[in-house]
């Protein structure tokens, strides 16, 4: 069975920086694996290269054993690839719903009426179903990080990339986030979770996965990595 | 659709209809044209306010629409409907590619492009006047002949209304809620699944064949076609037409272009003052009435005496602007979502 | 026809360094203000008749006119600055974006139709700053054109030591760099928004009063100056005042090329005009956020 999506010696520049370098890496179908790594270790634009929102100076990407390196973000969202961003990403002045309607109807073979019953469901999900007629702009900020996570869940993604998902977070807020986040993953969907909250990601994860300087230099259960010393060195900024 | 919308569309329609016949021949004139800047203004409001695609090259597509009708007409004599038709055609092909080449642009830089573009062809226009009668004019088969400009105002009024019909019917569907989601957030939009491509190209596709329907149809009334048509002064009354009425919404920019091409008649004798008025008129609104003054006044009109909504996908406003009132979020439910 | 060529050539450059001024002008606002100005080509156009009125009404020599020219620029574009951008800098402003694109193109509609008003659609030809022609072997250029030439060397010159030399022109750099950086070691943010645009539209100003004797003036003598300032700041570097300076020269000179070699004598003028257009669009194309320097940053 081959990984649901792997990085095959990706790398990726900007000018002259190297953010990412021949990284390999593989997520099998049903995994919970965190990303962690010192600041500008390529975390997020790994993240952006497997959800197409850049392309690879080298290397490609298979998504669930085919191709999927060329392809524009709009199609691994199609493809079930789910992600939501470092800095919410919202349609401000959409209401809840809409925002939650824009991918349940851009699915094809959508209709209206049974996305919109789906969007209803994540949304009581998430805990904001009395705040679908609201526009995503009055939302607070726990709320706005939600809605994005329940627009992800519209598109059906089998593999999840969460950017940062505890940034900023009350801790009331990030323990129902954990408690979500393995609910969804109960029900057999596949997490990838950048954060720098590495406590957080322990009590989540299974799989903990670290870069630095665009390379990845652990990969393995939380104790193997929490041990490492290559890890505490780049964390110390050797 | 509740009674008061009802009654309104009524009375509408019924003085829409008499309005020849209320009128005297230099209004009704007006008339004309103001069907005509409604069919531009309302799909330069589908693009930009709507989709969030500031492109200030829309009267390009006006000019084109009606150079190419006129022109294949004069040589080749075919009929006139089939003459617009191709100024159409004309205008959705070059409009998608203008759509495709300013796909990595955003913002001023689309506008500043589709300004240069438009400038650009109203130059070539101008350049080559053996083809196109340049700065002098291009005579150009009227559509009736006749001494009243009836059937004119007629043809208008439905071509009005069918565009009118379809533009939202588009924004009704699921499509317009694309067009608003890539106009909020173009990256959250692809991430959503919204092949963005395509309907940055389909939406000036679209309101580029808008205007080349409203161009033909404006070629073949006023019998010579300048390349003025085309100008950037010409954008900037659109431009005005549209914010002053309220640029997210089609039914309200067209009300803006309808008020204001009557304004700009009734205040005839005020000569060129009026371009000075239209222009304070278009920075005041932008300034402090940022969605328009019909938004302003319904506002006010709904402080005093609240009508009921009609409601679009998800719930929109009255005038399907997708911005509802926010009330102050009820409380979170127990667990602490701050 | 070596010596038409080489005459070309100069005038070329001449209306380079304008071309210059302008864009510098520009550059000046982009970098401090962060928005794309559509009406800087009718301060220009407003400089030019304030050259032309400084001279008929009030009897100012034409050479002093210029500054006159260029200090009512600076009024009139701090007064356009503190009544229609300030939204620009307020946070509850939503899509500030959006904001600039309107409200300058409003601007520049509304001038355009003020200048019309006031000094009427005929063109208007302020009298020469020298009469006379200047003469070099088999080469001749007007005195109004060389006179052009120097002074807007002289006020890229002055702009150049502002910018590196001055407490202002210093705080104005930092200002451009990082407006929050700027803001924390105590550069009072407004009053340095005032200053930029009305610098800006002081530089635009004084080169339309410069091209007065030239090209003559007319209400929509700024159309082209609008997207060409912008053709040449794209490509000199988006924030760079060095690289529109170069980027002015280089298009003033292939325009002049252009005009001079276009097979069509009938159309090279027409066509000259939709030269620096074509070249925006070309940029534009290639990098859509501009070719060196910084990368357009967006207001929220």
């Amino acid at each position: 069975m081959p990984p649901l999506i792997e990085a095959c010696d990706l790398t990726k520049r900007f000018g002259g920086i190297v953010a990412v370098s021949n990284l390999n890496f593989a997520v099998q179908q049903g995994e919970l694996v965190g990303l962690i790594g010192p600041n500008g270790s390529g975390k997020t634009t790994t993240i952006n290269l497997l959800t197409g929102h850049l392309t690879p100076a080298s290397g490609h990407i298979d998504l669930r054993g085919k191709r999927a390196d060329g392809l524009a973000a709009s199609d691994f969202a199609a493809l079930r690839v789910g992600r939501t961003f470092q800095i919410t990403q919202l349609f401000s002045r959409m209401t809840v719903l809409e925002n939650m309607l824009v991918p349940g109807l851009a699915r094809p073979h959508s209709h209206k009426a049974a996305a919109t019953r789906e969007a209803r469901q994540h949304l009581e999900f998430l805990g904001l179903a009395a705040l679908e007629s609201l526009q995503a702009k009055n939302l607070s900020g726990g709320q706005q990080k939600l809605l994005e996570l329940g627009r992800a869940l519209m598109l059906d993604p089998d593999i999840l990339f969460l950017d940062e998902p505890f940034a900023g977070v009350n801790p009331f807020l990030r323990d129902e986030i954990i408690v979500l986040v393995r609910k969804l993953h109960t029900d057999g969907r596949t997490f990838v979770i950048v954060d720098h909250d590495i406590e957080a990601l322990q009590r989540l994860v299974h799989r903990m996965v670290v870069m630095s300087r665009g390379e990845q230099i652990a990969d393995g259960t939380v104790a193997e990595v929490r041990d490492n010393q290559e890890v505490l060195r780049a964390y110390a900024g050797v | 659709m509740s009674r008061w919308n009802s009654a309104c569309a009524f009375v509408l329609a019924v003085l829409a209809l008499a309005f020849p016949f209320m009128v005297n021949a230099y209004w009704l004139s007006v008339g004309v044209l103001a069907m005509f800047y409604a069919i531009v203004t309302a799909s330069w409001a589908l693009l930009a306010g709507y989709a969030g695609q500031f492109s200030f090259g829309h009267m390009a597509f006006v000019s084109l629409g009606a150079y190419t009708s006129g022109l294949l007409v004069k040589w080749f004599d075919i009929p006139i409907p089939l003459g617009m038709m191709a100024g159409v055609l004309m205008c959705a092909l070059v409009g998608s590619f203008i759509g495709f080449v300013c796909l990595r642009m955003r913002g001023p830089y689309l506008a500043l492009f589709t300004v240069a573009f438009s400038e650009v062809l109203r130059i070539v226009i101008v350049s080559e006047n053996e083809v196109t009668g340049g700065s002098g004019g291009l005579e150009v088969t009227p559509l009736f002949h006749g001494r009243t400009d009836t059937p004119f105002y007629y043809l208008g009024l439905a071509l009005l209304i069918g565009s009118l019909a379809i533009m939202q019917f588009l924004v009704t569907s699921r499509w317009g809620l694309f067009f608003r989601a890539i106009r909020e957030n173009e990256d959250a939009a692809a991430a959503s699944g919204v092949k963005v491509v395509r309907f940055r190209i389909l939406a000036f596709a679209i309101t580029s064949s808008f205007a080349g329907l409203a161009g033909g149809f404006y070629g073949h009334y006023i019998g010579i076609l300048t390349p003025d048509i085309g100008s950037v002064d010409q954008m900037g009354l659109v431009v005005a037409m549209a914010v002053i009425g309220g640029a997210e919404s089609i039914v309200a920019a067209m009300i803006g272009a309808l008020g204001l091409e009557f304004l700009v008649e009734a205040l005839r004798s005020y000569g060129q003052w009026r371009l000075v008025l239209f222009g304070a008129l278009l920075l005041l609104t932008i300034r402090f009435a940022r969605n328009g003054l019909l938004a302003l006044a319904w506002q006010q009109f709904n402080a005093i005496l609240p009508l009921p909504v009609r409601e679009g996908v998800g719930g929109r406003g009255r005038f399907g602007t997708g911005t509802t009132p926010s009330p102050q979020p009820p409380p979170a439910r127990g667990g602490g979502v701050s | 026809m070596t010596d038409y060529l080489l005459i070309q050539a100069l005038n070329g450059l001449v209306i380079g360094v304008i071309y210059a001024v302008i864009a510098a002008g520009l550059t000046v606002i982009f970098s401090i203000l962060k928005i794309v100005n559509f009406a800087h080509g009718e301060v220009y156009m407003m400089g030019g008749y304030f050259g032309y009125f400084a001279i008929s009404l009030a009897g100012i020599p034409p050479l002093l006119a210029v500054l006159v020219a260029m200090a009512l620029s600076f009024v009139l574009s701090v007064l356009v600055e503190r009544t229609l951008l300030t939204p620009l800098y307020s946070p509850t402003t939503e899509r500030k974006g959006d904001y600039g694109i309107l409200i300058t193109f409003g601007i520049s509609i509304f001038l355009r139709a003020l200048a019309l008003i006031i000094y009427g659609p005929y063109p208007l030809r302020p009298p020469s700053f020298w009469p006379g022609v200047f003469v070099v072997g088999s080469l001749i250029m007007t005195w109004d054109r060389v006179f052009a030439g120097g002074a807007g060397v002289a006020m890229l010159i002055g702009l150049v030591l502002f910018m590196n030399r001055t407490a202002w022109g210093e705080a104005l750099n930092a200002v451009s760099q990082s407006r929050e950086s700027a803001a924390i070691v105590g550069i009072n943010d407004q009053r340095f928004y005032m200053l930029a645009f009305g610098l800006g539209g002081a530089l635009a100003g004084g080169a339309g009063a410069l091209v007065g004797p030239i090209y003559s003036l007319s209400p929509s003598m700024g159309l082209l100056p609008d997207t060409q300032a912008f053709a040449i700041v794209i490509l000199g570097g988006m924030g760079s005042v060095a690289g529109s300076i170069i980027a002015g020269l280089m298009i003033g000179v292939s325009e002049s090329m252009f005009v001079a070699l276009f097979p069509d004598p009938s159309r090279s003028l027409t066509y000259a005009q939709a030269f620096s257009l074509l070249i925006l669009m070309l940029v534009l194309l290639i990098r859509p956020t501009g070719l060196f320097g910084r990368a357009h940053v967006a207001m929220e």
